[in-house]
């Protein structure tokens, strides 16, 4: 850890004297030695300040496209962040040659307040980032296949094994719980449009007030709208204040896709190729 | 929602005589001549499906059909062509692909599947209208009205909140601030 920190801010600084990229996003240290933030690199003095240890649990992609107006910026990428790059990239939210990709292998991250690892690190499938200008460090071992794909859809399958009574309750009391915040839609990288349904007044889609109705249809047509194209960061329900389990939304919409179109991950190439932009003359006939 | 049902029906749901309120999204090209000939046939369905007309099923947007089930319909039927005979070629494709999974997503987080279905039915198949709108009425009669918010419905039942309107009414006659 202390070695790939040394060589993020090593790197950074040279990038930055050298003048090849204007800013660089990394982690900075927050206000307790197991909190970090996103830190915005812009002098090579700076570089210094970069911070990378356990609890770096920003997925930091999302901020390049505010970043990368003035100039070309670097960006640490993990296996997750550089998922949302080539997602970015294939939604033409951005270029490649606007980022400089700083590869920095990751074998999870933990939460600050239980000090275990993450739940959505449980449940990554790559832990060293898919596309990058230089890799900094020794790639670290990907999970076992097997390990994996049980903890990703243990959720949704305990959920699917109940009778529809209690889901429709279970549901209730997670739309319920909701706040209605869009922290969700703030921090995905896939939630891209300039303007969202959300804000849309006089489309008038979503409604203001805060009750189950509205908050059923916020976060359905949330996953409608980023299901097929989900990169499976995890970071919506990272930021959930209320901490409901937004991934088991997700992920029902990934399985399926992935059992009645044969989806497959997302975000492993920047060519866009989503799953509901596409169809096929025999796909699986259910409405005859 | 019951508000809506008395006014619709003249009575209480949820009794024996419960009549139940359908959507169907029909497309232009395909169903909605087949109702159209149903008629002409002098065919008899129920009177509880109220027909939409759509360019296309794959204009019938998921948003579509949560916010007719939120404001009081107790279940949705969309149609369109039989896969290959869009009239824009791919639009039920498509169609196909995006709601089939929002199907599953509705029953997952515990919508009847009675309530949300889809059926291709093309121009001339005025006997497929008839029986898949008779079966869907039917099917929903049976699991009786549909109450997606009962905090919401104790509400509008006490007469606090005639609708539940999307937009305050001064928003959606424009005179509210636009966000845009």
């Amino acid at each position: 850890m202390t070695v790939l920190q040394e060589a993020i801010r090593k790197r950074a600084a040279e990038l930055l004297e050298a003048g090849e990229v204007v800013r660089v996003i990394a982690w900075g240290s927050g206000r307790f030695a197991n909190q970090t933030s996103p830190l915005f690199v812009s002098a090579a003095a700076d570089a210094e300040k970069i911070v990378f240890n356990d609890y770096c649990v920003n997925t930091l992609a999302k901020y390049a496209l505010n970043e990368k107006v003035d100039g070309k910026i670097a960006v640490c990428v993990r296996g997750c962040d550089a998922r949302a790059i080539n997602r970015m990239i294939a939604d033409n939210q951005m270029t490649r040659d606007e980022v400089y990709l700083l590869g920095v292998p990751c074998s999870g991250m933990k939460d600050r307040a239980t000090d275990e690892v993450l739940p959505k690190c449980l449940t990554c499938t790559h832990r060293n980032p898919v596309v990058y200008d230089e890799l900094l460090g020794e790639a670290v071992a990907e999970p076992a296949e097997e390990e994996v794909s049980g903890l990703r859809y243990s959720g949704i399958e305990a959920v699917e094994a109940m009778d529809r009574e209690q889901r429709l309750e279970y549901f209730n009391e997670v739309f319920n719980s909701c706040i209605r915040c869009y922290a969700c839609r703030e921090v995905c990288p896939v939630c891209t449009c300039r303007e969202c349904f959300v804000d849309q007044l006089r489309a008038g889609w979503q409604g203001k007030q805060n009750n189950l109705n509205e908050n059923r249809f916020y976060n359905l047509i949330r996953v409608f709208h980023i299901g097929d194209r989900c990169i499976e960061c995890g970071e919506c329900a990272r930021v959930c204040p209320m901490g409901l389990p937004l991934m088991e939304l997700n992920r029902k919409w990934i399985k399926d896709l992935d059992e009645l179109f044969a989806a497959g991950e997302e975000g492993l190439t920047d060519e866009l190729d989503n799953t509901l932009g596409r169809y096929k003359t025999d796909d699986i006939e259910e409405f005859m | 929602m019951s508000v809506v049902n008395e006014a619709q029906t003249g009575v209480a749901a949820g009794t024996e005589t419960f009549e139940p309120k359908i959507l169907a999204f029909a497309c232009h090209w395909c169903t909605y001549s087949g109702a159209d000939l149903a008629g002409l046939n002098r065919m008899n369905y129920p009177a509880n499906v109220r027909v939409l007309r759509v360019p296309c099923s794959g204009r019938v947007n998921p948003q579509y059909i949560l916010t007719a089930l939120n404001q009081g319909v107790d279940g949705v039927l969309v149609c369109g062509c039989h896969p290959g005979d869009c009239h824009y070629v791919s639009g039920n494709y498509y169609a196909k692909r995006r709601l089939m999974a929002f199907r599953r997503m509705l029953q997952y987080t515990g919508l009847e599947p009675e309530r949300f279905q889809v059926r291709w039915i093309s121009g001339s198949e005025a006997g497929k209208f008839r029986d898949t709108v008779t079966s869907v009425v039917e099917q929903i009669r049976a699991i009786g009205p549909y109450t997606p918010d009962p905090a919401l419905a104790a509400l509008i039942d006490k007469g606090t909140d005639a609708q539940n309107p999307i937009l305050p009414e001064s928003v959606a006659a424009g005179e509210g601030g636009d966000a845009s």
